[in-house]
């Protein structure tokens, strides 16, 4: 996180910006004795030159540099800064006042190249000679063009910044800090405390957990009873309810063996996937769209979504299911499925938020790398090693150098999402078809044509671009044209008609199958530390490698020709990498706890929690490992012991002593997460289509910017509200989070969550009182109870409780429903009698009517597409920044009740739904 | 009708399901009293809708107000959002220079363009306000300028969340301003939601703006369209159906509550349920500006349709900040005028100027204005020099925004742009600066408001942040 890099960067333009010189942002050594080393950083903002040997350049004069401040700079302030600097929008991605940006060049490659003017795109642009000619208002004098030339010629000369020797290499008390905290340690063999005086205890876990509960004068309460153990485990494996049958069999025979059997019926199901890959989703960010400044759509990013899934259901070993994610694309595959699987697990580097609208190529990659570090560093590891990106770790014993040993590992990888950065683009100006992971080209017969159409076509394109530009601000661009309107738009949209044309030839999604990952660069190296983060300001190259947290003799080396992923999945999940199982085997046991043994579960570093079970962490991580890293049988294990099977019952003294509930004298109620929310009502009023569908409906996007109140958005919610799907299938673009989702804090999609937060807010209880999802369930649970083959209502309201809360009503419950239900149904008689010409118009505001014929609305799940005559808002912008932004018109989906007595049986399910009871497991 | 009295559905209830667990009627009216308006079941029963004796609830500890660091000069706060960036040249800053040099190389390169807007001083101060602002011009003695604020990037997207969020790195986003305000000083009023958002940018960022990151969601901004709407708030039965249902759910928490069982969050819930239907009425009626008296209408200018977004959104935002509201933005977009320049400023200050100004007139005459404070500007500006004939490009080097009301100098001027109005040269304000400033005027100390997340203390300000106290008044 590049937190200083952004004060010191606007530090240095407002300085710039005033024309004032900046002294040396590089802190110069304090004394004489420190060692000093100019390394090949160059600070685009510091006229005070620095020369000495070593340097990338050539060996340069102190006249060179004054040649520069004197003679050249003068002429790039004065006439190139106003389109090509850090201040604007650096035109064609080229800024001149960078040495970096100068050397790489914008779009259209290199701008100089040092000591050659002849083939420096500068010197042609200021000659006037090509079609490129800058600045465009006028040519620039001769003598000018001449001092560029000689600059180019001297070997483009730059001021530079000392960079001390020891930058980077990390603050004086890290050995000892890796020495002596705790999650660094290897794991400890430890062995069970034997309790004397105790039959509860009946595994490993049960014996740690107990001796913490006796050293803190607690007991563990009673054990759970079987209709909400049953509850509990049935969501913490499934994420949905028992159903009645699997109730009554297990309330007949609560037996350990029975339960170990239900457990392992569970543990089998696909709904086990779907729930604990959900969780791994949050960890890993999941998201179809880069977020960010502009919204983009990942189409594929749903693949990775069901990869993650299956890995679950299949209880891929931990060990291999990292190892994909992080390089998939170089590790061995026995089959064909396999070597898939192993592409679309490396998405997880890719998917992440992405700011397509960045200026600079340099800062876009090094942000991509960045996001990637710190998504694997938090998942996996459990620290946050970006905060490195800038200066060495404050409080973890992460040194900057470190951070790019990690860095250059991923600048030697391509991380494909589809896109590509363009300031002020528009369109598919963010599509990038190379940017994709390709795996498997389907055509049958190479078009022996193919080169001829696409070159036509690249033509096509050129031109309808040069077009839009010549109009683009214009009088003329102003001008309606024969459709009515503006010329510039139909340019736009000639220009946009033909990229996709163009898309349609090239585009290896069209033509086979492609995912979002990652593979090795074609450049492998390492990479340069970046002073206080800034991409462009160099430091010294540090060789690949990863953290100090973890090493151990005879630890994977990186290979040369290689970006060194494989090898960092080797390190990642090597047994001897402790804190790896510790992370993972914490995330279980939160989830199926409520809290970590480590209560901060994305930070075992010294800023976080530390364990109150030490040793069941590392009896956990051992056997996890020994057990060949399955999360089935780890899961398993927790939740056939004791400990998870207490009841939560409160006792006020023990509640004294441990408020939080740290040393499990109790189990600790949860709330149900909002996808548990939205499945279980689905679950219980019969509407849940459990299959999983092909795809999401985020993969119809086109990749173009969408607004999160226009046609796609509302597509996406319809979609969303529509779908009886299980929610781990609804389409999650950032920004545009399906309201079931969003009331019930869901994970923030552009980080890595390991803990979700459990809010109560006012929201949540509208959506309960007036979403239509959940009215037209209610209703749809109603009618099917009414139209059953329960005799009376008493029965009904029985079945009612046990479908929705797992448990019988009291007989007062009874009497007190039987009563509210003839007052409602009255007053729904009274309303609607009072009503009787309703009108379409009063309907969408109160919609009780009375249709006979009339069903719930019960379309089937959205197909997962656009509905017809939604067209993309953005395609037809001349200037994306000009969005429409005005709302939609709202659209309330209408719920229609049959009769009165529909009405008021609704509106007690739905009551049942809103109840806390449903909402919190015991 | 045989519906029975809440109290003994209450002790049934308990009676029969729980046995060991009944709660004597001491401990039953405590927990009444407590605001839950739970005896007020059996008004209720008598076919009354909304009972006036349901009590506001208790403040949820997160949303309650809480002391600020240091005593605030302003209570809350409405923002004047003009997404796009506002042409100063042609508006507020009036630069004798640049007249002058209309047509010669500017200091950033390019060619100066003067403005072609008559300019005239206006108030005590001899304010100078160009001829677009004929209404706004007779409140700028009540407005105190920032006139030297840069930021960081000169690209919309990156640059509205950079003054929503105070960082514009993607990798990691941040809690917008107002969640932070909220987050450090709760909100007054607990009826309503303490930040409202209308009509923001559906793009640059979208939610992310208003959005509370990694702040719990509780702080995050709640966002209505300009027609007023906000998604399930609508009762969607007839509202004494609903009461009822309501208090059936409501006995059904109790019930739970009473047991020994039960989750810590079930005061909470059952406080959000009052809540929720309360905002029911309590939100669309506040939003209802057809209430208004014609002759605050006629001020604001109130017509249907986009013209007149601007004024409906200026007329809610006060009746929002009067309701008590701790952050109110409102957004008028479409300033972003690289080509048509004179065309689109002109019809953007006929959609601002008027409702603006009868705002603070409205604050001010209902006294608002002496704890509330109101903020005008854009995500950057515009440079004086000319992008093809009739336009003027992103300028993040020096740009204005002023402020008005609780805390701030009327009639100063804090900060000034080069001789032409391209680079700031005193009074430099970064967007930390902004918002370490817009802080402090809240009574909170930016460096102090925190939050710990993945093992970092976390603030609006990021690692800078100088706060303006010249301004202070």
């Amino acid at each position: 996180m590049s937190f200083y890099t952004k004060c010191l960067t606007v530090l240095a333009v407002g300085m710039a910006a005033s024309g004032e010189h900046l002294q040396a942002q590089v802190k110069t050594p304090a004394t004489a004795e420190e060692s000093r080393q100019v390394v090949s950083a160059q600070n685009s903002l510091n006229t005070r030159s620095v020369v000495d040997s070593g340097s990338l350049q050539d060996s340069q004069l102190p006249a060179d540099f004054e040649f520069f401040e004197k003679k050249v700079r003068p002429i790039l302030v004065a006439n190139c800064y106003t389109c090509h600097s850090a201040d604007n929008k650096a035109a064609g991605g080229l800024r001149v006042d960078d040495y970096q940006g100068l050397r790489n060049g914008g779009n259209r490659g290199s701008a100089v190249v040092p000591h050659q003017p002849e083939e420096s795109l500068l010197v042609q642009a200021v000659r006037y000679t090509g079609k490129l000619k800058m600045p465009p208002e006028e040519k620039l004098p001769d003598e000018k063009i001449q001092i560029l030339e000689d600059w180019i010629r001297r070997g483009a000369p730059w001021p530079r910044v000392e960079v001390s020797q020891e930058i980077g290499k990390g603050s004086s008390d890290y050995q000892e800090l890796l020495a002596s905290h705790w999650a660094w340690q290897p794991l400890k063999n430890v062995t069970p405390p034997v309790i004397q005086d105790s039959n509860w205890a009946t595994d490993p876990i049960d014996q740690f957990v107990l001796a913490r509960l006796n050293n803190h004068n607690l007991s563990p309460v009673g054990d759970a009873d079987p209709a909400s153990l049953l509850r509990r485990v049935a969501f913490d494996l499934t994420g949905l309810p028992p159903s009645d049958d699997q109730l009554r069999a297990f309330e007949a025979n609560p037996s350990s063996e029975n339960y170990a059997k239900i457990v392992d019926g569970y543990l089998a199901s696909p709904a086990f996937g779907e729930k604990w890959g959900r969780h791994w989703l949050d960890v890993s960010r999941f998201g179809e769209s880069t977020g960010s400044a502009r919204n983009v759509p990942y189409p594929q990013a749903y693949k990775y979504r069901n990869y993650v899934i299956d890995a679950f259901n299949k209880d891929k070993p931990f060990d291999r299911f990292i190892a994909e994610q992080v390089a998939g694309d170089l590790i061995p595959y026995s089959s064909e499925s396999e070597r898939i699987e192993n592409l679309v697990a490396t998405g997880f580097l890719a998917l992440g938020v992405k700011d397509v609208n960045q200026r600079f190529k340099v800062r876009f990659v090094m942000d991509n790398v960045d996001e990637a570090i710190d998504t694997v560093t938090r998942s996996v590891l459990g620290v946050t090693v970006s905060c490195a990106r800038c200066h060495d770790h404050k409080f973890d014993p992460v040194s900057q150098r470190e951070y790019y040993a990690l860095a250059g590992i991923f600048t030697s990888t391509d991380i494909l999402a589809g896109v590509r950065n363009k300031m002020g683009g528009g369109g598919l100006d963010y599509y990038d078809t190379s940017a994709l992971l390709v795996i498997s080209q389907t055509k049958a017969e190479p078009d022996p044509e193919q080169h001829q159409k696409v070159e036509k076509a690249q033509q096509a394109v050129a031109e309808a671009r040069e077009e839009f530009e010549r109009l683009r601000g214009t009088p003329e661009g102003q001008e309606k044209g024969p459709n009515g309107r503006p010329r510039q738009q139909i340019a736009r949209q000639k220009w946009n008609r033909l990229q996709a044309e163009l898309n349609l030839l090239t585009d290896p999604a069209h033509s086979g199958e492609v995912t979002l990952g990652a593979r090795d660069s074609k450049q492998i190296s390492d990479t340069e530390l970046r002073l206080r983060g800034e991409a462009e300001q160099l430091g010294p190259v540090v060789p690949r490698g990863f953290l100090k947290l973890a090493t151990w003799e005879g630890q994977p080396q990186i290979a040369a020709g290689q970006s060194g992923r494989a090898e960092l999945a080797q390190w990642l999940t090597a047994p001897q990498n402790a804190i790896t199982h510790r992370v993972i085997v914490n995330r279980v046991w939160h989830h199926l706890f409520g809290r970590g043994i480590v209560s901060t579960v994305d930070n075992f570093g010294l800023t976080g929690d530390t364990p109150s079970h030490p040793e069941l962490l590392d009896y956990l991580a051992q056997d996890f490992i020994q057990n060949g890293s399955s999360l089935k049988k780890l899961i398993r294990k927790i939740v056939l012991t004791k400990t998870y099977r207490l009841s939560t019952e409160n006792v006020a003294a023990y509640q004294e002593i441990d408020p939080a509930n740290r040393w499990i004298w109790r189990h600790t109620p949860r709330r149900l997460t909002a996808e548990e929310i939205r499945d279980s009502i689905l679950a219980t009023a019969q509407s849940l289509e459990t299959s999983r569908p092909e795809k999401s409906p985020a993969a119809e996007l086109k990749v173009i910017e969408i607004r999160n109140n226009g046609p796609e958005a509302r597509n996406l919610q319809v979609a969303a509200e529509n779908s009886t799907l299980r929610s781990v299938y609804l389409p999650l673009v950032r920004g545009i989070l399906p309201r079931a989702l969003e009331v019930f804090d869901f994970a923030e999609q552009g980080m890595v969550t390991g803990a979700r937060d459990q809010t109560t807010v006012a929201t949540q209880s509208l959506y309960l009182l007036n979403d239509p999802f959940v009215r037209q369930h209610s209703v749809r649970l109603a009618q099917s109870l009414l139209d059953g083959e329960d005799h009376d209502d008493r029965s009904r309201i029985v079945h009612a409780y046990r479908q929705i809360l797992g448990r019988d009503p009291s007989v007062t419950e009874v009497n007190t429903i039987i009563d509210y239900l003839s007052v409602y149904e009255k007053e729904a008689n009274i309303y609607l009698t009072s009503h009787p010409g309703e009108s379409s118009e009063t309907v969408a505001t109160t919609p009780l009517t009375t249709d006979a014929n009339s069903k719930p609305d019960d379309s089937p799940a959205a197909p997962g597409n656009n509905p017809p005559g939604a067209s993309n808002s953005a395609l037809a912008l001349a200037n994306a920044d000009e969005m429409e932004q005005s709302d939609l018109p709202v659209t309330m989906k209408k719920i229609s009740i049959r009769d009165a007595r529909t009405a008021a049986w609704g509106s007690l399910i739905q009551a049942l739904y809103a109840s806390a009871e449903f909402r919190y497991l015991k | 009708m045989t519906f029975r009295s809440t109290q003994s559905v209450y002790a049934d209830l308990n009676g029969q399901h729980l046995g060991r667990f009944l709660p004597d009627r001491r401990q039953l009216l405590k927990s009444a009293s407590a605001g839950f308006g739970y005896l007020a079941m059996s008004a209720l029963l008598a076919n009354k809708a909304r009972s006036e004796e349901v009590k506001p609830s208790s403040p949820p500890g997160h949303l309650a107000p809480r002391k600020p660091h240091f005593p605030a000069k302003a209570k809350r706060v409405i923002f004047l959002f003009m997404q796009g960036a506002i042409s100063q040249m042609d508006t507020w800053e009036y630069k004798p220079e640049l007249q002058a040099q209309d047509g010669k190389s500017g200091p950033g390169g390019g060619k100066l363009m003067a403005s072609r807007y008559k300019f005239a001083q206006h108030g005590e101060t001899g304010t100078w306000v160009s001829e677009l602002h004929p209404h706004l011009a007779k409140h700028v003695d009540k407005f105190c300028w920032l006139r030297g604020l840069h930021t960081d990037t000169p690209a919309h997207p990156q640059a509205v969340i950079q003054l929503h969020t105070g960082t514009a790195i993607a990798s990691l986003t941040r809690p917008s301003m107002g969640s932070w305000l909220l987050y450090g000083l709760g909100t007054e009023n607990q009826d309503l939601p303490g930040y409202i958002t209308i009509n923001p940018p559906p793009n640059f960022g979208g939610t992310v703006n208003y959005g509370s990151a990694f702040l719990p969601a509780h702080y995050q901004g709640t966002r209505i369209n300009d027609a007023g709407y906000l998604p399930n708030l609508e009762a969607q039965a007839p509202i004494a159906l609903q009461r009822r249902q309501l208090d059936l759910i409501q006995s059904m928490n109790k019930d739970l509550a009473s047991r020994p069982q039960a989750p810590s969050a079930i005061e909470g819930v059952i406080s959000s349920y009052e809540l929720a239907f309360r905002m029911q009425s309590k939100v669309p009626e506040l939003l209802d500006i057809s209430k208004e008296p014609e002759h605050i209408q006629q001020a604001y200018g109130i017509k249907d349709g986009p013209a007149g977004s601007f004024a409906r959104q200026c007329l809610m935002a006060r009746r929002l900040s009067e309701a008590g509201v701790r952050f109110v933005e409102i957004c008028h977009p479409g300033w972003d005028q690289h080509n048509n320049l004179h065309r689109g400023l002109t019809n953007n200050c006929q959609a601002v100027d008027q409702p603006a100004a009868a705002l603070l007139a409205d604050l001010e005459s209902r006294g608002l204005l002496e704890d509330t404070l109101v903020l005008f500007g854009s995500e950057f500006g515009r440079l004086p020099s000319a992008q093809g004939p009739d336009g003027r490009d992103h300028n993040i080097t020096g740009y204005p925004m002023w402020l008005a009301g609780a805390g701030v100098k009327p009639g100063f001027t804090f900060g000034a742009t080069d001789e032409v109005g391209q680079f700031a040269v005193e009074g430099k304000m970064h967007t930390n600066d902004l918002h370490a400033t817009l802080l402090a005027l809240m009574g909170l100390d930016h460096e102090s408001l925190t939050y710990e997340y993945g093992g970092r203390e976390f603030r609006l300000t990021d690692v800078a942040g100088q706060v303006a106290r010249e301004i202070f008044a």
